[in-house]
């Protein structure tokens, strides 16, 4: 590299600060500090709070970065002749706002992790993985090239995985980060062959650093065919379905909770996971240049938003829930950029959604968290007997969250919702907004399905616990004994106890606070956003038809589910009980789980393992043992070289030299 | 003034002369001693890395001081202190020859200076001759069984082969040329290179050097001064003294640049040799000093890949390998010492259950072995991917594949030794107990090996700009 501080680009040292900071938190508690959990959450916290420093600063002052031409501050990583492989950052409304989210849901998370993880044994580790993280995520949004974003794109996924195993004497917590790594990997490949054949059809070893910018040209200079495109983005795209959890590749999110909730809350539903999405959004004009691209992603992410709405509706797992409402609201974002694509939009319907979602969506984690604290479980029924609705702040708190969430105005999500199903409405097939209308009626229905089961507790004796009781057994396992083994992980900390009901410590009820004040203010932003997004704000014709059918699905959802769960006669069978085939279907996750598992015993280890295993036991094996015998042979053969007669040793010396002698002499 | 330019070397002197008024004492005093030449060798470091800007001739224009020849020193500085940190329990030399072996390994150094400086035949040989005599009385030094008796008459023995030969060479070249200054001589080579004389002088010039690096012929002496040597005197050999004979290869190889084909040729079958030799016998050791001395000339077989590239990419990544082999070796035969604290030969299954004794210990052998191995994002992968990128720009193909193929194997016994560190339980022995500054020392090359593997840029920078003042 070789510069002086001093000619450095003072932009370039905050993005480097951003980045590195947390990494530097990282291997400092990873290997000094992992003993000393006060010190290594001081170290965390500071790697933390100045990058969120940093991020806000660049995000009101850096000016002058638009789409079309944002600010790119690079330094050359690699070098080997032509072939230039760049570190640096891409600095642009969509990389600064990310930036800012990022930051301030990590740093808020970090907070809240003082009074959740307090006394576990992993403290230190769980802060160096939570800045591991930050670091990967803050890199991925920056980076400049596609080598950087693919780095730390994996890096990302590999605090995934560690943060989701954090309590790996758990079989089934290191079984879920397990699945989770190994599923993300899946849609990996297809990101990574999706880049090899970018650079392989663009002909050009000096784009081999893969700048975002060059790919994003790629649709305006149209070097490469439309179908080369296409090809190229499907192939990115399974990357964004790892990622993103969209179908049929989202089973491992649900898995994912099995890692402390301040996680979940961080990395699988406000900003890893958006990861992909944030992709599709840093790569939209590449993806926007391929119209069958789009209709595909368009296809995949609906099925997505139907089928994790639909199990949403029945899980009884707090977590689960907001899980598969994640899912869905993924679904939902890459359908509004998808539609955007097919009709000459913008990305911002689509960026606004996973941006107010980050907010609400952590919000509702975070307060499921404290419920999970405070009760010991993870099944919202049992939260609501032991009084789940008298911890005021939580309770406040995710009714707010899950108001936007559904889609109830003013909160955020309302607005941003409003923008994508707008969206869908100009595409020329109206069932696209269809879907995303039944997709909302049915968000709002799972939603206050928890709302009111916890807002409206039964006493012991009232029949709807007799349905919950049937119902558990029908479900067999159920999701509810996982809260016990989060709270036993723990580890043996006494929590305020039981009795006190009052006892949300402040560590974790402010960045509730925080996030509830992001979740009502954020819908108002909606304009400045756009403007600082696109560089102005296009006056949105209200369209009143989809208004109406919109909200009218919203309220609709919430209405349904005050009959089945929210009014005093209510039985708490839900609607769906009247198709109980259906039910059982949606219980059974569309069988998608059990897809995967004949999948991978038939055909994965049934065909390709076996036939792989023999020609490795036979062929490969039996190759390399040889291979290995004569390398080891030779070996001992050479060594008789090595005699103890220093007389053979000069004269073989001596001959050895003659020897090349000769063959130079006789060279010419 | 120009005195100055002479700096390094006239603290190492005045070092020298310190060490050899201890040396004089009746009654040894160990710590002192120790803890006096580690800070004068720190200092003497710092002196080099001040002096690394400074350029210019001295003595008649038989010795230039440029950014190549101060490079060398600041290296070979560095080693000195590095060897002088772990000798603090220095358990394989009697203590009342403890002021020597600190006053020899200065001397060594010095000469090694020299040579790096250096620009005029008979100014290398004194040089040469003046590190090599100290070390041929460093290795029998060592207490003990009549084993260093041996190497060490080994090690003089095919010194002194390898010297005539040498000397017999240079003989050669300042017979056709008229001249022993290289700045004469290397604009006469191409011409002279088509005569007999001019291709035997050069050719026989290098015996001396591939002696000290090691290379197939030469390497007899390696395996058994490595294991009959004490500990940290072959530590020094092989970390400082291989970097000296990397820096001298390169200026006599400048002298062949202009031989063309059958030259480089002649250098590729060596390479060649000596790489598939050292990786193939390496096997099959189970002492690990001998074992790393197999390492050694298989190394020497890809640092001759740079060399006979014969352009500025690979003279510097000659240079990167060299400095960098300074650091892995040197970080490997630290956990060495460390975990041989008697001074003793450890067998590479003494290393078993290292991972619990000493996690710190392990880490450093983990990434010095990987480094060795060229495992990315290691220093060594560095080094390895510059050396076989240069030739392949040169069209040697075959040779790289050699190259790639000696690395794999090499995998094997370095694996060996990771294997036995955390995989083999060792029963009952004690935790290894480190001391402050072996604790930085750690950490210190840990962070080096892994950040120079990462951004290795500035290094190369500095090596291309070296190399330059070379060619």
């Amino acid at each position: 590299m070789g510069f002086n501080i001093g000619s450095v680009d003072p932009l370039f040292l905050a993005c480097f600060a951003i980045v590195a900071l947390p990494a530097l938190a990282f291997g400092t508690i990873m290997i000094f500090t992992w003993r000393r959990d006060n010190l290594s959450l001081g170290i965390s916290l500071t790697c933390s709070t100045i990058p969120l420093i940093l991020a806000w600063w660049l995000f009101f002052t850096v000016k002058g970065a638009t789409l079309a031409e944002p600010i790119i501050l690079q330094v050359n990583w690699m070098v080997s002749d032509a072939v230039v492989v760049p570190f640096g950052f891409h600095l642009d409304p969509v990389s600064l706002l990310m930036l800012v989210i990022v930051a301030t849901i990590s740093w808020l998370i970090q907070i809240y992790s003082i009074g959740y993880m307090e006394g576990d044994p992993g403290f230190a580790r769980y802060y160096a993985d939570l800045s591991l993280f930050g670091m990967a995520m803050l890199s991925l949004v920056s980076a400049s090239g596609m080598v950087q974003l693919f780095i730390s794109w994996e890096l990302v996924g590999l605090a995934s995985y560690l943060l989701i195993g954090f309590w790996y004497e758990k079989f089934s917590a290191s079984e879920a980060g397990k699945k989770a790594f190994v599923v993300t990997r899946f849609g990996d490949i297809g990101f990574y062959m999706g880049l090899v054949f970018l650079l392989y059809f663009m002909k050009d070893i000096s784009l081999f650093g893969l700048g975002i910018a060059d790919i994003n040209n790629i649709g305006l200079t149209q070097k490469l065919t439309e179908a080369q495109i296409t090809l190229c983005a499907l192939l990115i795209f399974c990357g964004v379905a790892g990622k993103s959890a969209q179908f049929p590749i989202h089973v491992w999110l649900p898995d994912a909770m099995e890692g402390p909730t301040p996680v979940s809350a961080l990395l699988h539903s406000a900003t890893m996971v958006a990861a992909g999405v944030y992709l599709m959004t840093r790569l939209f004009p590449f993806f926007a240049a391929s119209a069958t691209a789009m209709a595909v992603v368009l296809a995949i992410s609906t099925i997505t938003l139907i089928l994790s709405s639909t199990i949403g509706m029945v899980a009884r797992d707090i977590k689960q829930v907001w899980a598969y409402s994640t899912i869905s609201q993924l679904g939902f974002m890459a359908m509004g950029l998808a539609a955007a694509g097919l009709a000459h939009g913008t990305l911002f319907a689509g960026y606004y959604h996973l941006t107010t979602h980050a907010a609400f969506k952590a919000l509702l984690f975070l307060c499921a968290g404290v419920f999970i604290h405070h009760f010991g479980t993870n099944d919202f029924f049992v939260m609501s007997k032991d009084g789940g609705r008298k911890l005021m702040i939580p309770m406040v708190t995710v009714t707010i969250a899950a108001l936007a969430l559904a889609g109830i105005f003013p909160f955020s999500g309302f607005f941003s919702k409003e923008l994508v199903l707008a969206q869908l409405w100009h595409l020329d097939n109206k069932l696209w907004v269809g879907l995303g209308l039944f997709g909302a009626f049915l968000t709002a229905y799972y939603t206050f399905r928890v709302i009111f089961v916890l807002l409206f507790p039964r006493p012991d004796d009232h029949p709807a616990w007799q349905t919950y009781y049937v119902r558990e057994e029908v479900a067999g396992h159920g999701h509810g004994a996982h809260g016990h083994e989060e709270e036993e992980a723990h580890g043996s900390h006494g929590h305020g106890g039981h009795g006190d009901h009052h006892g949300v410590p402040w560590v974790m009820a402010f960045p509730l606070i925080v996030l509830a004040g992001f979740t009502l203010v954020l819908g108002f932003m909606q304009t400045r956003i756009e403007k600082f997004l696109l560089g102005e704000s296009h006056p949105h014709e209200l369209n009143y038809l989809l208004l109406v059918l919109a909200v009218g699905c919203a309220l609709g959802g919430i209405g349904m589910a005050w009959l089945d769960w929210g009014r005093a006669r209510a039985n708490w069978s839900g609607f769906l009980s009247k198709f109980p085939m259906l039910e059982n279907f949606f219980i059974q996750k569309w069988y998608m789980d059990h897809f995967w598992r004949w999948f991978l015993n038939t055909v994965i280890y049934g065909t390709f393992s076996r036939i792989f295993t023999y020609n490795d036991r036979r062929v490969v094996d039996g190759g390399v043992d040889a291979v290995a015998l004569g390398t080891i042979g030779s070996g001992r053969l050479l060594s008789f070289i090595q005699t103890a007669f220093l007389q053979l040793n000069l004269l073989f010396m001596v001959l050895v030299l003659a020897g090349v002698g000769i063959y130079l002499l006789m060279g010419r | 003034m120009t005195m100055l330019l002479f700096g390094p070397e006239l603290y190492f002197l005045l070092v020298a002369l310190v060490l050899f008024f201890f040396s004089l004492r009746r009654t040894p005093k160990v710590k002192a001693d120790h803890t006096v030449a580690t800070v004068l060798a720190l200092v003497g470091f710092l002196v080099a890395v001040a002096c690394i800007g400074q350029k210019g001739e001295l003595f008649f224009k038989a010795y230039r001081v440029d950014l190549f020849s101060q490079i060398f020193k600041a290296a070979l500085a560095l080693g000195l202190f590095l060897v002088f940190m772990i000798s603090r329990n220095l358990a394989g030399i009697e203590e009342r020859l403890h002021a020597e072996f600190y006053l020899f390994l200065t001397t060594c150094t010095l000469g090694m200076m020299m040579l790096v400086s250096s620009v005029e035949l008979l100014t290398i040989y004194v040089s040469l001759e003046l590190s090599s005599y100290s070390l041929y009385i460093l290795v029998p030094m060592r207490r003990g069984d009549d084993i260093d008796v041996e190497a060490g008459i080994k090690y003089l023995f095919i010194g002194a082969v390898s010297s005539g030969f040498m000397l017999f060479g240079l003989s050669y070249i300042f017979g056709a040329t008229h001249s022993t200054y290289l700045t004469d001589i290397i604009p006469k080579m191409p011409e002279l290179l088509a005569s007999p004389i001019g291709l035997v002088g050069v050719l026989l010039s290098l015996a001396g050097f591939f002696f000290k690096l090691s290379v197939f012929p030469f390497h007899f002496w390696a395996p058994d001064v490595y294991q009959g040597g004490a500990n940290q005197v072959v530590t020094f050999i092989a970390t400082a003294s291989k970097a000296a004979a990397v820096a001298l290869v390169l200026r006599i190889a400048a002298l062949g640049a202009g031989a063309g084909y059958d030259f480089a040729q002649a250098l590729v079958i060596l390479s060649i040799i000596s790489m598939t030799l050292g990786n193939l016998v390496a096997i099959i050791q189970k002492d690990f000093k001998r074992m790393l001395a197999y390492s050694s000339i298989a190394h020497a077989g890809y640092v001759l890949i740079g060399i006979l590239a014969f352009n500025e990419a690979g003279y510097s990544s000659a240079v990167y390998y060299a400095l960098a082999y300074l650091i892995m070796n040197f970080t490997v035969f630290m956990v060495l010492n460390e975990v041989a604290r008697d001074g003793r030969d450890l067998k590479i299954a003494e290393l078993a259950g290292l991972y619990h004794r000493s996690p710190l210990l392990s880490m450093s052998l983990i990434l010095g072995i990987f480094a060795l191995a060229g495992v990315p994002p290691s220093i060594g992968f560095t080094g390895k991917l510059l050396l076989f990128t240069s030739a392949m720009n040169q069209g040697y193909f075959l040779l790289v594949l050699i190259g790639a193929v000696n690395g794999t194997i090499s995998l094997y016994y370095y694996l060996r030794v990771i294997y036995a560190a955390y995989f083999i339980k060792g029963e009952g022995l004690p935790p290894i107990q480190l001391s402050w500054p072996t604790k930085m020392l750690n950490y210190a090359l840990c962070a080096t090996i892994l950040f120079f593997g990462v951004a290795p840029d500035s290094i190369i920078e500095l090596a291309r700009a070296a190399v330059r003042t070379v060619l």
